[in-house]
């Protein structure tokens, strides 16, 4: 692989690289020089991923970066005084505050003094309303946690003159479980099904994710034909997610054909997957060091319930770009400028119709996607229209591959799963790109046993842009940005 | 948009005719677990179960809380003469206790629901309108939930409408174990309902707490109808609001 990105780094930097796995580079510096790390990594144009707490071999704190196709884990050792400059990353490199805000409530021995210390991120602060308006006749709606409609709790605080936005705040954690700390203790194979519930609409993604780590972390390889299976129940949840966000937005439009139009393919693939793995959601199919089971569908059941699903796509698809009345309400709407979407390390759909080829599937290529020749779909208009042109994209290279991979399913070992070392150690990073975006999980385990998880979740790093995303924009534009996102609350608060 | 509704009319009948026609979960479906043999078992077996869904008596008589079981079917693998997936919908309970199964259960004191809804809403059969209010699910079950008004479900041809306002709401679909911030939210929507009113759990999170050892719904309000499942596929959630509204009664068969 190559390494310009980290060429790039000056001396001092690099001076701290450890030899790590393929993909995966740990670069470690004293607590004094973690800020000054983290401004040349901007320099360097390396993406933010996370920032959190480490444990094992001892207590680092620990940021994430894609740098170049690279991951880079800088890491430096967390004293009794804290690390200099924690509390202000954030002024530095905007990407930076969700983590950091979620870092000093939960942990606040890490960073010192700070006024954010104390501010309770999991149970929002009902004064907060009155101290956000911005001016004379200007006032501010809290929009949630309580929705209209059946969606996940979430609140925002829109202040508004009476039509224009003139600003968002998202308040997520509402619906903060402690999912992170729940797999304390448990074997991997059985973390796997809390990794499923953490963000329940893309189960598969959060399985392989948290797979991958155990995988990295124990040095083990799954067969090919489980990296197979594997990519298939991405691609479908991915289709299911994006033929979500659709119907959504057709509903918003009060174009209820095409709704029940998209609602119907969305059906037939949960469906499909049913009958590939007995769950709704894909679940209990992926497991660290494998997938578990085959599906009780043929190689030529499975194509030609694609081929169907194409088909009528094809026609919905036309139908929905020719609608004016439906497209009149996305162009335009929304719009995130490309220099924003970068500095704020936006990932997914939402990052790709601005322009950005970010794909972790392209990027650091997974099980079979190592061998797929993905296309990226981007769009560089950046308003909601481009977001939804990505997902239609998406939803055929994901056809597409489907068809691909289970025309090589029946080649080589059959083999399902490789077994784990028995009280197995280590600690890694893993990614999947779910349909929302980069996701990745940091694990540890302890002989055999998980010792720590954190997940940096899609939906909380591009949450920190619907702030952003209401240019020139009114109130009744809110729920097509809000739906051309399709994020979800349950990732983001874990 | 004649193009759409040519269409939507170009497509013949996709509607499930549920109730009035039994409507099978799909073989090989993880609908529930069951536990398919009265053998006593060794104590040690409850720690199979991830969730301490499972218990294990002194007699050695096992019984499996689905208020807890998030169907991982770890049980399933370490003993399948024992527990086994069952494909089936219907789950749904009128009290908690009625949610475990296996010969350790003790069915005899599980109460019959509230009826709340049921006894008083006779006249409301045709038209009933629900609520929805998110206490921490993992966002599965909010799909599962919206499902119900796609043209495969279609529960509008059984009278039950989604409202935005609670003022309105004759139900409220709570999901989620209830995290501490959603507490106060659930706590005021349920006040401003009006009289009759049903309240139905659904999800396993939000029946017993599910992976949360803090427990579920009912902790805070009485709960009319449990929907469990990880999460409750759309004829699952439909045949629990059918028993909230009384038009089907728990542990009848459809015919």
């Amino acid at each position: 692989m190559s390494a310009t990105g980290i060429e790039q780094l000056p001396e001092w930097l690099r001076a701290g690289l450890e030899p790590g796995g393929a993909g995966e580079h740990r670069l470690a510096v004293d607590a004094g020089q973690f800020a000054a790390a983290v401004d040349e990594l901007r320099a360097a144009q390396a993406r933010f991923i996370t920032l959190f707490t480490a444990q094992t071999p001892r207590p680092a704190l620990s940021a994430v970066f894609a740098l170049q196709g690279e991951l880079l884990l800088l890491q430096a050792p967390l004293e009794a005084g804290g690390v200099p400059g924690l509390g202000e990353l954030a002024d530095r490199w905007p990407a930076i505050a969700w983590a950091e805000r979620e870092l000093l409530e939960r942990e606040p021995h890490s960073g010192g003094e700070h006024p954010l210390t104390g501010q309770r991120l999991t149970a929002p602060d009902p004064d907060l309303i009155e101290h956000e308006v911005a001016g004379l006749d200007v006032f501010a709606i809290p929009y949630g946690p309580v929705r209209s409609g059946v969606f996940e709790a979430i609140q925002f605080l829109i202040e508004t003159g009476g039509e224009d936005v003139m600003r968002v705040h998202t308040r997520p954690f509402f619906k903060h479980r402690g999912m992170e700390a729940r797999f304390a203790g448990l074997a991997p194979d059985v973390g796997v099904h809390v990794a499923e519930r953490v963000a329940g609409i893309a189960s598969v993604a959060y399985a392989c994710a948290f797979s991958h780590a155990v995988e990295r972390a124990l040095g083990v390889e799954p067969p090919r034909q489980a990296q197979r299976w594997r990519a298939i129940h991405c691609e479908l949840e991915r289709m299911a997610c994006h033929l979500d966000v659709i119907a959504k937005e057709a509903e918003t439009t009060a174009l209820y054909v095409g709704q029940a139009r998209f609602q119907i393919l969305k059906e037939s693939v949960q469906r499909l997957r049913v009958r590939l793995s007995g769950s709704r959601f894909g679940r209990g199919v992926v497991v660290p060091g494998g997938v578990r089971g085959e599906a009780g569908l043929s190689t030529g059941e499975l194509i030609n319930a694609i081929d169907a699903i194409e088909r009528e796509l094809q026609r919905d698809r036309r139908l929905f770009l020719k609608t004016s009345s439906m497209t009149d309400r996305l162009i335009g709407t929304g719009r995130l400028e490309r220099r924003l979407v970068e500095r704020h390390c936006a990932v997914g759909p939402l990052a790709r119709g601005s322009g950005l080829s970010t794909d972790a599937r392209h990027e650091r290529p997974y099980d079979d996607y190592r061998r797929l020749g993905l296309r990226v779909v981007t769009m560089r208009e950046g308003d909601a229209m481009a977001r939804i042109n990505v997902r239609f994209g998406e939803l055929f290279e994901s056809l597409r591959l489907i068809r691909q991979l289970a025309g090589h399913l029946g080649r080589g070992a059959r083999d399902l799963s490789v077994p784990l070392p028995k009280r197995g150690s280590g600690t890694a990073c893993g990614w999947a790109e779910a349909p929302q975006g980069e996701l990745l999980f940091w694990v540890e385990l302890h002989e055999g046993l998980v010792h720590r998880v954190h997940i940096a979740s899609p939906s909380l790093r591009n949450w920190a842009l619907f702030d952003h995303a209401f240019p020139r924009d009114v109130l009744t534009d809110f729920v097509f940005i809000e739906h051309s996102f399709g994020l979800t609350p349950a990732g983001a608060d874990r | 948009m004649l193009e759409w509704i040519y269409r939507g009319l170009g497509k013949r009948r996709i509607t499930t005719r549920y109730p009035r026609v039994p409507e099978p979960a799909p073989e090989g479906f993880h609908g529930r677990i069951d536990v398919v043999s009265g053998e006593p078992v060794p104590p040690a077996l409850a720690e199979l179960c991830p969730t301490g869904a499972i218990a294990v008596d002194n007699a050695g008589s096992v019984s499996l809380d689905r208020g807890r079981c998030i169907l991982c079917g770890e049980c399933v693998r370490a003993l399948p003469q024992v527990f086994a997936f069952a494909s089936v919908y219907e789950s749904a309970a009128g009290s908690r206790q009625a949610l475990l199964t296996g010969p350790g259960a003790d069915q005899a004191s599980a109460e019959p629901g509230r009826g709340a809804l049921a006894d008083q809403a006779a006249m409301l059969r045709r038209s009933i309108h629900v609520r929805h209010i998110d206490c921490g699910s993992d966002g599965a079950e909010e799909w599962e939930i919206t499902a119900l008004w796609n043209p495969y479900y279609d529960i509008q041809r059984l009278g039950f409408f989604l409202t935005n306002s609670p003022r309105h709401a004759d139900v409220l679909l709570v999901t989620g174990p209830v995290t501490d911030p959603m507490r106060a939210p659930l706590e005021r929507t349920w006040e401003v309902m009006p009289q009759p009113k049903a309240l139905v759990a659904v999800g396993t999170d939000a029946c017993g707490g599910g992976l949360h050892d803090w427990g579920g719904v009912d902790r805070i309000l009485p709960v009319d109808v449990y929907v469990p499942g990880s999460p409750p596929a759309p004829i699952a959630i439909m045949h629990g609001l059918l028993l909230a509204a009384g038009i089907l009664t728990a542990g009848q068969v459809m015919a």
